[in-house]
């Protein structure tokens, strides 16, 4: 798994590839916390290139979430892969996120 | 298609970085008994899911365990049972989440089990000799 980030003056765009599973989901979890703990209040999250991701990864999703809504702040996801997509709409993670179909549209909300 | 199932075993043991190699057998098993590959991510969610709670809460000692992954396949159905010597554990009377709550009412965690149970058609925990068993199947849309 890599993340990248990039800040622009208005939110953070993170961009994650590969798998987030049980063996990368904490890794995952500290890269995003120390963004918002940065002082960031808006990331948008390119799933693009994320290719796998499992019950570990989408408890850190909903950490994040939570973490967000808390704040005040945004949370939103990108360009899910159709497996990935599935894994959302079969957890009811599809109607607690806010999921655009690339990152221009993520950026206009 | 009553053809004779085709078998392959995979022999885990009880770490977790074990789950790469997982993933790269099944890598190897969808070429070999040619799936697609959102149905090899899909096994390989199933494995993740049912080996990490193995792993993690199956076993009340210190001590190195093997668990068994026996795949088959007869052109129709495919069957996965995972076998190991933990505690008795039927991850199938674990409750389902409500998938329908809000973010701030969801609960953190407890979607494993529920994820094989919507990926896999049927999902049967048997206990014999001091064993659990975990047998999966998965009919594949030609």
């Amino acid at each position: 798994m890599n993340v990248k980030v990039t800040a622009s003056p208005d939110y953070t765009l993170v961009t994650v590839e590969g798998r987030i599973d049980t063996t990368t989901a904490a890794e995952f979890e500290k890269s995003i916390m120390e963004i918002i703990d940065g002082g960031c209040t808006k990331i948008i999250l390119d799933c693009a290139a994320l290719n796998y991701i499992s019950s570990s990864g989408l408890r850190v999703f909903l950490i994040v979430q939570k973490k967000m809504m808390s704040i005040g702040g945004h949370f939103r996801l990108s360009s899910l892969q159709p497996g990935i997509k599935e894994i959302f709409d079969i957890s009811g993670f599809s109607a607690i996120f806010k999921v655009y179909a690339d990152h221009d549209a993520a950026i206009k909300g | 298609m009553d053809k004779e199932p085709i078998t392959k075993i995979l022999l885990v043991n009880n770490q977790i970085d074990e789950l790469a190699r997982v993933a790269e057998f099944l890598e190897e098993l969808g070429d070999e008994w040619d799936l697609p590959m959102p149905l090899i991510l899909s096994l390989n969610l199933v494995l993740e899911e049912a080996l990490t709670n193995t792993i993690l809460y199956g076993f009340d000692d210190e001590n190195q365990h093997t668990i068994t992954v026996d795949f088959s396949f007869d052109g129709e159905i495919l069957g996965i049972t995972l076998m190991d010597d933990g505690h008795e554990y039927d991850p199938t009377l674990k409750e389902d989440p409500d998938i329908t709550l809000a973010a701030e009412d969801r609960q953190i965690g407890g979607l494993g089990i529920f994820l094989i149970k919507k990926t896999m058609d049927t999902v049967v925990y048997q206990r014999k000799e001091n064993k659990n068993y975990l047998i999966l199947t998965k009919k594949i849309k030609s």
